[in-house]
């Protein structure tokens, strides 16, 4: 047992050590921060002081209406500007200009045309952001439609009556037959998250465990080290070491993402932003959602680990091992992404739930239950026993090839010899 | 008796599927000794290594390490291992790689890390104690891991083909080191394919050859015993001229002749003395008469036949 300590200690060192690992565990958090705050901030830095001028060519009041429309009500400064049709073009050139030397962010170009068929232009600097651009056709739709029923006659004041009204539709997840402070967007978004997450760091440290264990048998150390200790407690030790770094990276990204998001309009505040300003919904991570990733987490990737070593012990170069992990990759890949499909398709459904209890999907697919559907703790609890059992009884087989494959050099075994080295005494 | 034995094997057979690796094998290594495992490649030498090693277990019989029952992972501290195909992680740093190692094996960090300077020091490799393995030649990296199988100081050294793929340099400081460590009464156990070799560092010696042992013992019985009397003879006036004495059968049962000397091989209870006479008083001018030991190589050769080598098996245990 000492010795298996040995074993974790160097594992664990020896990665928290590289550069991938600091890389890695650093660009988390910071792609998670600039998910959250760089809508915020992008919004704060465009929305309030957009200049843009408004050049009337119609006849009529509409180039008023579409200024004041534009200026009291869409965070613009509008400014009107009458022109003739006959000036159209020079005026043109020389905002155009003005937008060069920046005194202006563009011009909209409005015509008695606009009126009729709800044709009109906007020039500017900020063309291609979507979002204002959006505001603009939103709200000049708007002052086109009060137009167009002024002209046909109808009170303006059940114009604006009408117009007054603005649409604003929540979806709201229910849990536990309760109503959750969380939009349905906002689960959707933390479920993939924890998709993305499990699944790149269950194939991510197994392969590590993968590699290890080839390294230790092409070196030939691993000769050495079994005549120290038990090729079981060596096994146990890389598992161990490599899923101690996972999970304390793992540990640090989950921390961080709540911490960031509870703390968001604080940290906001400091980053000098207004108001939670923000492009999507942002979902909460209660801590219980964590310790289901984690605890998942870690018996996936203890399950994936012991079929890649396995995988490592039968071949005799690395080249080999990339070849034989492809099967348990694949047989990792298919479950991952039928539990993703199952989630979007039909998150109450038969084969969400199957899933979420077959040892080789459960991984993946209860800790997404549990983040976009209610479920029962006896359930967790349930998928959690199959979940070691199905453990217990791949780390014994796992254990039986490795012991016997790390001292195989030469061709590949076939399935039979495979067999036979589990059976062997 | 087997107090004095550091390593024991009696009866021991390893089956691997398709054929027997090691038949029937017993082993007496003396405390103190340097013990050579003799035999061609896929005779069982490794197998055997491995089995005292207990990286694998013997089908049948018994292995005792230092006149006990233990197994050799649990005696690990008093055995230096040196497996035959050589390796090390290529991305640790030598200092550390080198506590790994002796931490495996159940020695304290503190005290891993101050013999382990101690042999980098000795071996000429204090500049490179914070490097990484990656960074040192191919040599250093033999001495990396001469230390590791040496630094802590075991009782029992087992060196599974020490010597090949050494360069002269090394080849020379692994020889040395066994010469010391038998000053210090450590035993060694090394196998080789390279009879010049054992024949310079041990005291006793087995040949094995298709798993099965065909001789041990010391090395001066061995050679008394299978040595035969080999007389090489050279005379002033050439080897022709005394052709009709070499030829004589009751004395001489082989005779190669080179031209400016002869290299004969008695028969049986023959007197090289009589032959000395003859020369003598046949009028030839003796230059070189002298009874040479034969070579381990030659009784090697004699005894196990040109050819066999046999094709290294897969080791699969069929032990199912």
């Amino acid at each position: 047992m000492r010795k298996s300590w040995v074993v974790i200690r160097r594992e664990f060192l020896e990665r928290v050590r590289t550069k991938w690992f600091l890389v890695g565990t650093v660009l988390g958090p910071v792609l998670m921060a600039l998910l959250i705050f760089l809508p915020a901030v992008m919004v704060s830095r465009s929305g309030a002081e957009r200049a843009i001028a408004v050049m009337d060519v119609t006849t009529s009041e509409f180039g008023q209406r579409v200024t004041e429309v534009l200026d009291e009500r869409g965070r613009l400064q509008a400014t009107r500007m009458q022109v003739e049709a006959a000036a159209l073009e020079t005026t043109a050139d020389s905002l155009a200009q003005a937008v060069g030397r920046k005194e202006i962010d563009g011009f909209l170009i409005v015509t008695d045309q606009t009126v009729e068929d709800g044709r009109a232009e906007y020039r500017g600097s900020n063309a291609t952001a979507q979002i204002e651009m959006e505001m603009l056709q939103h709200f000049l739709g708007q002052a086109l439609l009060t137009e167009r029923l002024n002209q046909v006659g109808v009170d303006p004041q059940l114009v604006a009556h009408a117009n007054s009204v603005r649409l604003d539709m929540r979806t709201v997840t229910i849990r536990g037959g309760e109503a959750t402070e969380q939009s349905g967007e906002a689960t959707f978004m933390l479920a993939y998250f924890m998709w993305f997450l499990l699944y790149m760091a269950i194939l991510l440290y197994g392969v590590q465990v993968l590699g290890a264990v080839v390294e230790e048998k092409t070196t030939r150390i691993v000769e050495v080290l079994v005549s120290s200790l038990r090729p079981f407690e060596l096994l146990m030790g890389k598992v161990l070491g490599v899923g101690a770094v996972g999970l304390f990276q793992l540990s640090i990204w989950a921390v961080t993402a709540r911490l960031l998001l509870t703390q968001r309009d604080v940290i906001g505040r400091m980053l000098g932003l207004e108001g939670p300003a923000q492009a999507f919904p942002l979902p909460e991570v209660p801590v219980s959602t964590i310790v289901v990733l984690l605890i998942y987490f870690v018996l996936g990737f203890f399950l994936y680990a012991a079929l890649f070593a396995a995988v490592a012990a039968m071949s005799s170069t690395e080249a080999e091992a990339r070849q034989a992990q492809a099967p348990v990759t694949i047989f990792f890949v298919i479950p991952s992404v039928l539990s993703l499909m199952a989630m979007l398709t039909e998150p109450d459904g038969a084969l969400f739930v199957a899933l979420s209890y077959i040892p080789f999907s459960s991984p993946i697919s209860m800790p997404l239950r549990w983040v976009v559907s209610d479920v029962p703790i006896h359930e967790l609890i349930g998928s959690i026993a199959l979940l070691m059992l199905g453990l217990l009884l791949i780390t014994w087989i796992a254990g039986r090839i490795y012991r016997v494959g790390i001292l195989m050099y030469g061709k590949r075994p076939s399935p039979k010899e495979v067999w036979r080295w589990v059976r062997a005494s | 008796m087997s107090d004095q034995l550091a390593v024991e094997l009696l009866g021991v057979t390893k089956r691997f599927a398709g054929h027997t690796a090691v038949r029937d094998l017993d082993l007496m290594i003396p405390t103190g000794s340097v013990y050579g495992l003799l035999g061609p490649n896929g005779a069982g030498k490794t197998t055997t290594i491995r089995m005292i090693m207990a990286i694998i277990a013997p089908d049948v019989g018994s292995v005792r390490l230092f006149g006990q029952a233990k197994r050799g992972r649990e005696l690990s501290q008093r055995i230096g291992y040196l497996p035959e195909e050589r390796g090390l992680y290529r991305k640790m740093k030598v200092i550390d790689l080198l506590v790994f190692m002796a931490q495996i094996k159940g020695v304290s960090g503190r005290h891993a890390k101050k013999s382990a300077v101690e042999w980098l020091e000795l071996l000429g490799l204090s500049d490179w104690v914070e490097k990484k393995v990656d960074d040192l030649s191919k040599g250093m990296q033999q001495k990396v891991q001469f230390i590791s199988t040496l630094q802590h100081e075991p009782d029992l050294v087992i060196l599974d083909e020490p010597f090949a793929g050494l360069d002269p340099v090394n080849t020379q400081v692994m020889k040395d080191v066994i010469v010391e460590l038998t000053r210090r009464g450590t035993t060694t156990l090394f196998s080789t394919h390279i009879m010049e070799q054992a024949e310079k560092l041990c005291d006793s010696i087995c040949i094995i050859a298709r798993g099965a042992k065909v001789v041990d013992g010391s090395l001066r019985d061995v050679k008394r015993e299978h040595g035969g009397s080999h007389v090489v003879v050279a005379v002033e006036e050439g080897v022709e001229s005394v052709a009709d004495i070499l030829d004589d059968r009751s004395l001489v049962s082989k005779a190669d002749n080179y031209g400016q000397y002869a290299e004969l091989e008695l028969v049986d209870g023959a007197d090289a003395q009589r032959l000395l006479h003859g020369l003598v008083s046949s009028g030839a001018t003796v230059t070189r008469f002298e009874i040479a030991e034969p070579t381990l190589n030659k009784i090697f050769i004699d005894l196990v036949g040109p050819d066999a080598a046999t094709p290294r098996a897969e080791e699969v245990p069929n032990n199912a």
